[in-house]
């Protein structure tokens, strides 16, 4: 009887001896390499600047103060301006996606099932390429004496001598191609799962195709949309090289002026403070979607 | 099968690293410098002399450069080519090492007006490298009709329509002529007026034509390509493209309200790996012909007093050596350290968000 | 299941998408044949210019170091973790310590680029000031490409073993008693497609990445995408950069194709294998 509890409790000791063995130094290294220095991070939003913009004791909240809005030319709405435009980005770039990649699945899915996975690649294959690469790619087509500028020019829509980009429209479009296959991947896994049963029976219920999605199809894929919504909110919402390249620092984006506490205005503790509430805002998104999908009775999604 | 494609991908980037490793054991001089600044037959020329590697890394503005040694990186670069204003705030904020004056043997060839300047008393920390103006350049197919000021930049009326660009980096220049268009001077130093041009620039980024916060060279490369119509420029990167045809149609000239006259200069950070190399590397450029092929492919002023004899003609036009009249609008920018740098850089930092 | 009128309608809606994401990518291929200068028609001018600029091959040397070093180190860390946590983890635990793994490993993914690129670079900064050791360089960048890249590896390695029959993992115990041995030459062939796939999929995170690279990067630690962003924040968009631009894209359509043909035959005669052993 003890023996065979020994033999119980060795066993598991080996079991997690094996587990630390096998996943200890993959999981140490992202501890060490990521856990701790964002941790690092975080703890310099609490420090004071020296002169020159390096961390300092003591703890300080000045940090925060300027993240709000208060500097040496008085209360600005600038910062508070730059969360609203980058999440008002995020936001659109996101529906854009979501309007774009319903069709785009269903179309898939409405091919032959061998050649499902061909243009599925053939959506996911422009991501693969460089951000850079395929960000300023854009400006082939929307930069100054770009086609699409042409275009834009003879409507009215913009003044002669500028381009579309660098501007917000721009930036908006660079996220959502930037973004898209992070939101048909999922939709397209949700979607293949329909019950088409359903959409058969509802189709005598409701009139129009319009109710009839909304009633039918749209309550199912709402799992693989709100997952897609989180892939692509959260990235298009703290993205640096879209706004660098196609914003052309004109309309600031929480990225690019976090960037800038590091980079050509150096003033650590407040760059800290930004990611701090760049990640808060984030966070804040996260939960509430999870309560959402949650709440709508989406099936949690397969994880480790 | 699988594990032979895994071997032969091991063995690939094992050969691709292996070459990097076997150069290790030769000393390697790390040159931190803007872009554009030093043409490739110079630092040959070096690397034969020294029997060393230079790896050449670029930058676009002090503001730059400075974070990038801030960021760990006074312990990895050699040598850097900060502007004379910034040496001040460097050395106070301990970013630089003296130079090796015993190393120094071409100093004597420096003209005497570039020795014991007042931004570094003693030639203590830097030594200069070129020097010249700040200006603005147009397309005058374009702006018909720019003044003679600043205005070009700041006043709506001088150019409604045409994409502009202001540069990014620190905002010493960009502030200083905010001031010298609003009549304070080119190097206004009441925070006050500091705040009110700072103003005058948010209200300019404002306008439907501005294109961004872009810096001097690259500015340069994008007006000569028609992105944009009016930029500041320094007088060495007009007289570059000029020289090599790819901008005749382009103007530049120094605005009558007060600009910028600067000196850039080169200086070792404060744990550069070799400084023994760098300041061979320093005396090098000092060498009475490097500094004139030097000056001949930057198309910037020299301060190199043995040089002048072997530079091209180009070098005597009012581009490059400003006529006595102008140097009376011309002005060095006063060093900012301590207290007085970090208000400076929050009134800039404000205006860039 | 789809009446064909929807079908013709989402056709003519999609057919335009896919090409919509294919123009920038033509674009910037077809502006890489501009006219070398004063000479019209298409030519490889660019081509020429870009294979004479040594910056742009030392560049590309770097990327490649950092590609294939990251994605092998990672792929090592990431089927190792990917096995563990799948294999030995206790079912059914609860509680903050047996979901620890799994806050770990989705952080990465989770991070913005950015913060993930700061957070390295001032850990970097302090450690190499009080140590004098990870000077920024290709070094570092390679440790956060190692970062970043582990989760997916383990998180495809996962997948594939999740899907298993436990029965082989106790054949395996049964027929050799060594775990590594086990591990070797039981696991490691039947996750094989997982374990290419993870590399693939670990080299192309390496090569599409910017924003880490950036913040990571030191003296002399170009590589080909922040080649190309200081090119374009200097002199615009050029047919030479376009060039380099064109044989990026080429490259990754090319181990796209590459990997979709090796994982689906691979994962296709694992399946048969593993259900002819067992």
């Amino acid at each position: 009887m003890s023996g065979a509890v020994t033999e119980v409790a060795l066993e598991q000791a080996r079991q997690r001896r094996r587990l630390w063995m096998t996943s200890g130094p993959g999981l140490f290294w992202i501890v060490l390499f990521l856990l701790i220095p964002s941790l690092v991070l975080l703890g310099i939003a609490f420090m004071s600047a020296d002169d020159y913009g390096a961390p300092i004791l003591p703890l300080s909240l000045q940090p925060f103060q300027q993240v709000a809005g208060f500097s040496l030319l008085g209360w600005d709405a600038g910062n508070i301006s730059i969360l609203l435009r980058s999440l008002q980005q995020a936001g659109i770039a996101t529906l854009v996606s979501a309007v774009l990649s319903y069709p785009l699945v269903f179309f898939i899915l409405s091919r032959p099932e061998p050649i499902r996975p061909l243009l599925l690649l053939f959506i996911v294959l422009p991501s693969w390429t460089n951000q850079v690469v395929r960000t300023y790619a854009w400006l082939e087509l929307l930069g100054p004496n770009a086609p699409l500028t042409w275009v834009a020019h003879h409507l009215h829509l913009v003044a002669p001598d500028l381009g579309i980009a660098p501007g917000s429209f721009a930036v908006t479009t660079g996220l959502a191609y930037n973004y898209l296959p992070y939101m048909i991947v999922p939709l397209y896994a949700s979607a293949e799962k329909l019950d088409w049963t359903l959409v058969e029976a509802g189709r005598d219920l409701y009139a129009s195709g319009a109710k009839l999605f909304f009633h039918t199809v749209f309550p199912q894929t709402l799992p693989g949309l709100l997952s897609g919504v989180i892939f692509v909110a959260i990235p298009a919402f703290g993205d640096y090289v879209v706004p660098q390249l196609l914003g052309g620092d004109k309309a600031l984006m929480i990225g690019s002026l976090i960037a800038n506490q590091f980079t050509e205005t150096p003033d650590w503790p407040y760059g800290a403070a930004l990611t701090l509430i760049m990640l808060v805002v984030t966070g804040l998104g996260l939960v509430a979607f999870r309560v959402l999908s949650r709440r709508l009775g989406g099936a949690e999604e397969a994880s480790i | 099968m699988k594990r032979l494609s895994l071997l032969a991908a091991g063995a690939l980037a094992l050969g691709l690293v292996a070459p990097q490793m076997a150069k290790a054991d030769q000393p390697t001089l790390n040159l931190f410098i803007w872009s554009d600044y030093i043409s490739e037959s110079i630092i040959d020329g070096f690397e034969l002399q020294c029997n060393c590697k230079v790896v050449e890394t670029d930058y676009e503005s002090n503001a730059e450069m400075e974070a990038k040694l801030r960021a760990g990186g006074d312990s990895q670069y050699d040598v850097v080519v900060p502007s004379s204003y910034y040496v001040p705030e460097m050395v106070d904020e301990g970013l630089l090492q003296p130079v090796d004056h015993t190393a120094l043997t071409n100093f004597k060839n420096l003209a005497a007006r570039f020795q014991n300047p007042t931004y570094d008393p003693g030639d203590k920390y830097s030594i200069p490298y070129q020097w010249g103006t700040t200006g603005i350049v147009y397309d005058p197919s374009k702006i018909k009709d720019p003044g003679d000021g600043w205005g070009i930049l700041f006043d709506p009326k001088v150019n409604p329509n045409y994409p502009f660009v202001i540069p990014k980096g620190e905002g010493r220049d960009q502030i200083g002529a905010a001031c010298a268009y609003l009549g304070y001077g080119f190097n206004c130093s009441d925070p006050k007026q500091w705040i009110e041009a700072a103003k005058l620039i948010k209200a300019t980024k404002a306008r439907p034509n501005f294109a961004g916060f872009v810096d001097e060279t690259p500015a340069r490369d994008q007006m000569k390509h028609g992105l944009i119509a009016a930029s500041m420029a320094y007088n060495g990167d007009i007289a570059g493209c000029k020289a090599d045809g790819t901008c005749l149609k382009l103007k530049f000239y120094l605005p009558k309200q007060g600009s910028e006259i600067w000196v850039d200069t080169m200086a070792i950070p404060a744990h550069a790996p070799h400084p023994d190399l760098a300041n061979e590397f320093i005396n090098y450029i000092l060498d009475a012909s490097v500094g004139a092929s030097l000056s001949n492919f930057n198309q910037y002023a020299s301060p190199n007093a043995a040089a002048q004899p072997q530079l091209s003609g180009i070098m005597s036009s009012e581009l490059i050596t400003p006529t006595a009249e102008q140097m009376k609008n011309l002005q060095f920018l006063a060093p900012l350290t301590g207290a007085k740098y970090k208000l400076f850089n929050q009134i800039w930092t404000s205006v860039l968000q | 299941m789809i009446p064909r009128n929807v079908r013709r309608a989402l056709a003519g809606f999609s057919w335009p998408i896919y090409v919509l994401l294919y123009t920038p990518l033509a674009l910037v291929a077809w502006y890489s044949f501009a006219p070398a200068p004063h000479t019209q028609g298409l030519s490889v001018y660019a081509y020429g210019v870009m294979l004479h600029d040594h910056s742009v091959f030392a560049a590309l040397r770097r990327s490649l170091i950092l590609a294939i070093g990251s994605a092998i180190i990672s792929t090592v860390l990431g089927v190792l973790l990917g096995y563990g946590l799948s294999r030995f983890r206790t079912p059914g635990a609860k509680g903050v310590l047996a979901n620890m793994p799994s806050l770990i490993i989705y952080t990465p993914i989770i991070m913005p680029s950015l913060v993930f690129g700061i957070s390295e670079l001032i850990f970097f900064n302090f450690v190499h000031r009080f140590t004098g050791l990870l000077g920024a360089g290709l070094g570092t960048m390679m440790i956060a490409h190692i970062t970043f890249q582990v989760p997916y590896v383990t998180l495809t390695v996962f997948a594939r073993l999740a899907g298993l029959d436990q029965n082989l993992f106790d054949a395996a115990h049964d027929l050799y008693a060594n775990g590594l041995k086990s591990f070797w030459h039981l696991i490691v062939p039947v996750v094989q497609p997982a374990i290419i796939g993870g590399f693939l999929l670990g080299i192309t995170l390496s090569i599409d990445d910017f924003t880490i690279s950036f913040f990571t990067a030191g003296p002399g630690s170009v590589t080909l995408p922040i080649y190309i962003y200081g090119a374009i924040a200097r002199k615009g968009v050029t047919p030479e950069i376009n060039a380099i631009g064109t044989l990026m894209i080429g490259a990754v359509i090319l181990l796209a194709v590459l990997h979709f043909i090796i994982t689906r035959h691979r994962a296709r005669g694992a399946e048969l294998a593993a259900k002819g052993t067992i």
